[in-house]
């Protein structure tokens, strides 16, 4: 769930080729230093939530999607910018699909793998349901028409997080169009910025429209009405609102910053989950729209306190695995079950979260980096072809994993 | 075994409505046995007579099942034993809703009105869903709602209370609520003795929880196979005694593949 953050640190390092580079200005790494923390921030309040420990760390997740709009869209920008208002869609999903998609199709394998192996027969009987869906990136609508509600049926589903990559895919798939309509002439920017805003309010309008109270998953894993978010984000990377900060000066966003950091923070731990009063009533979008000028002021004034917080190694090592970390936490999570494990607790926390962090941290040494930085047959017509061979080998093998026979032997008719 | 203790909610002053159970109940011991004695379908081991055995006007001959998951986590087993009474069925009860009070009522009255028209129940049987929150008279006007729409479509209304369940923090805030549905239900079936029957299934679950007999999952709200294949047996003995209808003995039904439904899998069960 870290994809742009990456891809926009990526852009800016050298021995990248020229068709990655970023117009931005050079030497900038400090500026993205803080939003690296703030997505090892994010990532490890979805940790604590998952294993128990803390209610409000669903919100990591919106602040992710506040994240990848915002770096998604400046790096679009940029782009046009550089091309004299055109973008190259295939090139930029391209560049997509190799950052997000070896990783996931490694943790989809191995998932099934893991299930079958070790894993109960309903852990495995629904991998096998969700994979196909998974793999599309249409987890999110799946789990919507099966009506397979996040906040009780999770438990069950291996890949039942990965709603939100579904979410951000769409996004980079969808998002890209709408800019290389709007960004080109004078006043690109305004006009992306008048697009985000519009797209935002009106995802807003829906959330508050389709919530229903006994099953929020419609509009919690909905594209459309988690767009907010992302399209917040990516009304901060325009010009508008950059000139809006640079005005402001560099002391009101530290002060402003540190104020939103603060407010955040005591939303996160006063929000115990979907009960909470007005979450998709416009809670969720104050706390995304919070989330998106924080962001905004991490960039302007990287070096301001609360920048300098969030930029500790400790936090911006976590947000550079951060997206392989929120692939493989949870089917870990569920197989290392308290049954299993023996123990509970903060001990089991801590071995879900060492499992978690090496499959995540192997992840980037093996399949993230060196695909996206050093395999020259990871790129062009070759790259794609490996894609597609890849997703092919992952439905053979999805197709020789013996479904489970579940419910045999349940039912004792002497005691009917 | 044809006929057992009635867990029908006796109702003050319903004595027609008594009167005419006790007749029905004779009528169809009767008819079973006959059934039995001509070597109809009737089983031998002296079991209820399986659907062949029914009366020509006996019912349900299609079944509509309501309610919320709890209903749904017992629609497999259901419609396994009403299939093998070879009673139609169809289920929309729904996970996370399925109510016809407070918010959560539209969805159900649009489904509601679907089915009544397209699958032409002559039984609707509706479990009190963990949602049917409001005030007494606002589950009542629910309830009253359902109970003439069910009769417009002229077919007869059942209303069973929810199975005890957990109360955790999502449903404690309206366990007052929770507790006061089946009191409104009961004053609605009152009203329409002819149409409409509250099913006492706390005859089956108990009261408790946690007791055993309640035979809840893991998550302490709904049930596995075992309680579910529990409860279609117990629906159907029901319907055997208010409207002759003839349950097909459990070897028939209660271990079949239903038991591999995936609303199993998702609730933990084996």
């Amino acid at each position: 769930m870290e994809p742009h953050a990456s891809a926009h640190l990526a852009s800016r390092r050298p021995a990248r080729p020229a068709h990655h580079a970023s117009p931005a200005p050079p030497g900038d790494r400090r500026r993205v230093a803080p939003l690296e923390g703030l997505r090892g921030l994010a990532i490890l309040g979805v940790l604590l939530f998952h294993t128990g420990h803390f209610g409000g760390g669903f919100l990591g997740v919106d602040l992710f999607f506040v994240l990848s709009g915002f770096l998604i869209t400046g790096l679009l920008l940029d782009e046009t910018r550089a091309r004299g208002g055109r973008l190259d869609l295939v090139a930029f999903w391209g560049r997509r699909a190799r950052r997000l998609l070896p990783a996931l199709a490694v943790t989809i394998a191995g998932t099934l793998l893991l299930c079958w192996a070790s894993g109960p027969p309903a852990l495995l009987r629904f991998a096998l349901d969700d994979a196909p869906w998974v793999a599309a990136n249409l987890a999110n609508w799946h789990f919507v028409a099966e009506r397979v509600g996040y906040w009780d049926a999770a438990d069950t589903r291996g890949f039942a997080h990965l709603w939100s990559i579904a979410v951000e895919e769409q996004f980079y798939l969808l998002w890209p169009l709408v800019l290389a309509l709007v960004a080109r002439g004078p006043r690109a920017h305004r006009r992306v910025a008048a697009v985000a805003a519009a797209g935002a309010a009106l995802s807003l309008v829906l959330m508050i429209v389709l919530a229903d109270p006994a099953d929020t998953t419609r509009v919690y894993e909905g594209t459309d009405t988690r767009a907010f978010s992302l399209l917040l984000g990516a009304l901060m990377a325009t010009a508008p609102v950059s000139r809006l900060l640079a005005r402001a000066g560099r002391p009101a966003c530290a002060w402003t910053g540190l104020a939103l950091a603060c407010g955040i923070g005591t939303y996160w731990a006063a929000v115990g989950g979907q009960d909470s009063p007005m979450l998709f009533r416009g809670g969720l979008f104050l706390h995304a729209l919070a989330c998106a000028v924080l962001i905004a002021c991490a960039a302007h004034a990287p070096n301001a306190p609360f920048g300098r917080v969030l930029a500790v190694r400790p936090l911006r090592w976590l947000g550079q695995i951060s997206y392989s970390l929120y692939l493989w936490h949870w089917p870990l999570t569920l197989l290392l079950s308290e049954e299993r494990l023996g123990i509970a607790g903060w001990s089991r926390t801590a071995v879900v979260v060492a499992a978690s962090v090496a499959a995540a941290w192997l992840s980037k040494v093996l399949v993230e980096d060196p695909i996206r930085f050093r395999a020259r047959w990871a790129r062009g017509r070759t790259g794609a072809l490996v894609l597609l061979a890849a997703f092919a080998a992952l439905a053979v093998l999805w197709a020789l994993i013996p479904r489970p026979q579940t419910g045999a032997g349940t039912v004792d008719l002497t005691r009917l | 075994m044809h006929i057992t203790t009635t867990p029908l909610l006796r109702l003050p002053g319903s004595v027609h409505r008594i009167a005419g159970l006790a007749l029905a109940a004779a009528a169809a011991t009767l008819s079973l046995t006959a059934c039995q004695g001509t070597g109809g379908d009737g089983k031998a081991d002296g079991g209820p007579a399986p659907s062949g055995g029914t009366k020509q006007d006996a019912k349900p001959r299609r079944l509509l099942w309501m309610g919320d998951s709890i209903a749904e986590a017992e629609a497999p087993a259901l419609e396994a034993a009403m299939k093998a009474g070879r009673a139609e069925f169809r289920s929309m009860a729904a996970a996370g809703g399925g109510g016809v009070t407070g918010p959560i009522a539209q969805p159900t009255w649009k489904a509601l009105a679907k089915e009544l028209r397209t699958f032409k129940p002559d039984v609707v049987a509706y479990q009190i869903t963990t949602y049917d929150w409001g005030t007494p008279a606002e589950q009542r006007a629910g309830y009253e709602r359902l109970a003439r729409t069910v009769k417009a479509a002229n077919a007869e209304l059942l209303i069973l209370p929810s199975p005890p369940f957990k109360m955790d923090d999502f449903y404690k805030p309206h366990a007052n609520e929770i507790r006061t549905a089946p009191k409104a239900a009961v004053q609605v079936a009152r009203r329409h003795p002819e149409t409409v029957h509250f099913l006492n299934s706390s005859a089956l679950w108990g009261t408790d929880r946690a007791a055993p007999k309640a035979q809840r999952s893991k998550d302490g709200i709904h049930s596995c196979q075992q309680g579910s294949a529990a409860f279609a047996k117990w629906f159907g003995d029901r319907q055997h005694e208010l409207y002759s209808f003839a349950p097909a003995p459990p070897e028939r039904w209660a271990t079949g593949p239903w038991t591999g439904s995936k609303v199993y899998s998702r609730l933990g069960c084996k």
